[in-house]
């Protein structure tokens, strides 16, 4: 019983996750064109976690991580870790 | 116990069609359109919007010029049907280069649509224009830097710098808004023309 419930539970799960993909994948478009534009490598993003407001910490695939965040003076900064 | 398994099992079945549904309405693109196959699902749902409607301004005047370029050349042979059907070998090239090199107006430049375009477009995301609009105030404050100065032509590295930050935006856009990018990319001499004039710049 238990197990039946758990694999629904992932089914549901599996498929109901690209509904929630969208808004991450534009994300890390972003993120990776960001880190891009300032001249640094990244292939794709693996992971971004939020920091708090404009502020991400950056994983990408080629094992790069970076600090991306906007400034007080507005400026987009990308520090790498 | 078999209800709840029965719902459980309904409730997937919402689910995964729900997903079907929506991953087969997006991932097949219009046939009447012509747009490369995307990456992910994010793009694909954008996409198709800056295509639909008509470029308001700054996407005319080139294919006004190319029209009325390739109307040109069809009205320069209708006008001399001769040399074009009869002499092949004595070399004139000159009438006919005059009239290619006139035809293709200068096009007309809206930077203020351009901006606002570039601000609406969503095939660039937040960070990405904030980092560009962070290289072009320093490219300006490179100009503004120079016109202080004696010597007010810009140097070859500035134009270098400005060819590189517009080919940046070329690629970010050249996919996701390929009537902006065409707008920016005929654009190019036009707002370096404005940039490498002192006059013309402080009026920006």
């Amino acid at each position: 019983m238990r197990i039946r419930i758990f694999v629904l539970t992932f089914m549901v799960g599996l498929t109901g996750a690209p509904l929630f993909a969208a808004d991450d994948a534009s994300m890390g478009k972003d993120l990776k064109a960001t880190i891009v534009l300032q001249g640094m490598p990244c292939d794709s993003v693996m992971d971004a976690k939020r920091n708090a407001d404009s502020d991400y910490t950056v994983s990408c695939k080629d094992g790069n991580r970076y600090h991306v965040f906007v400034n007080a003076q507005g400026r987009v900064v990308v520090q790498k870790l | 116990m078999r209800l709840s398994m029965i719902a459980a099992c309904f409730a997937v079945l919402l689910v995964s069609s729900c997903t079907s549904t929506r991953t087969a309405s997006t991932s097949a693109p219009p046939t009447g359109v012509q747009v490369p196959a995307p990456s992910d699902t994010a793009a694909q749902t954008i996409r198709p919007e800056p295509a639909a409607p008509p470029p308001p301004a700054a996407a005319p005047p080139a294919a006004s010029s190319a029209t009325s370029a390739t109307a040109a050349k069809s009205k320069s042979a209708a006008e001399h049907p001769t040399k074009q059907a009869g002499e092949a070998a004595p070399p004139r090239p000159s009438p006919a280069a005059a009239a290619t090199s006139k035809s293709p107006a200068p096009p007309t430049l809206n930077l203020a649509d351009l901006e606002q375009r570039l601000r609406d477009t969503r095939a660039i995301g937040v960070f990405t224009k904030l980092s560009l609009k962070n290289q072009v105030d320093d490219l300006l404050n490179e100009f503004r830097t120079l016109y202080k100065g004696a010597d007010k032509h810009p140097t070859a590295e500035m134009r270098q710098q400005y060819d590189l930050l517009l080919l940046k935006v070329l690629s970010l856009l050249q996919d996701g808004d390929p009537s902006l990018a065409a707008a920016i990319s005929s654009s190019r001499e036009a707002i370096w023309g404005i940039l490498s004039d002192p006059d013309k710049f402080a009026k920006i």
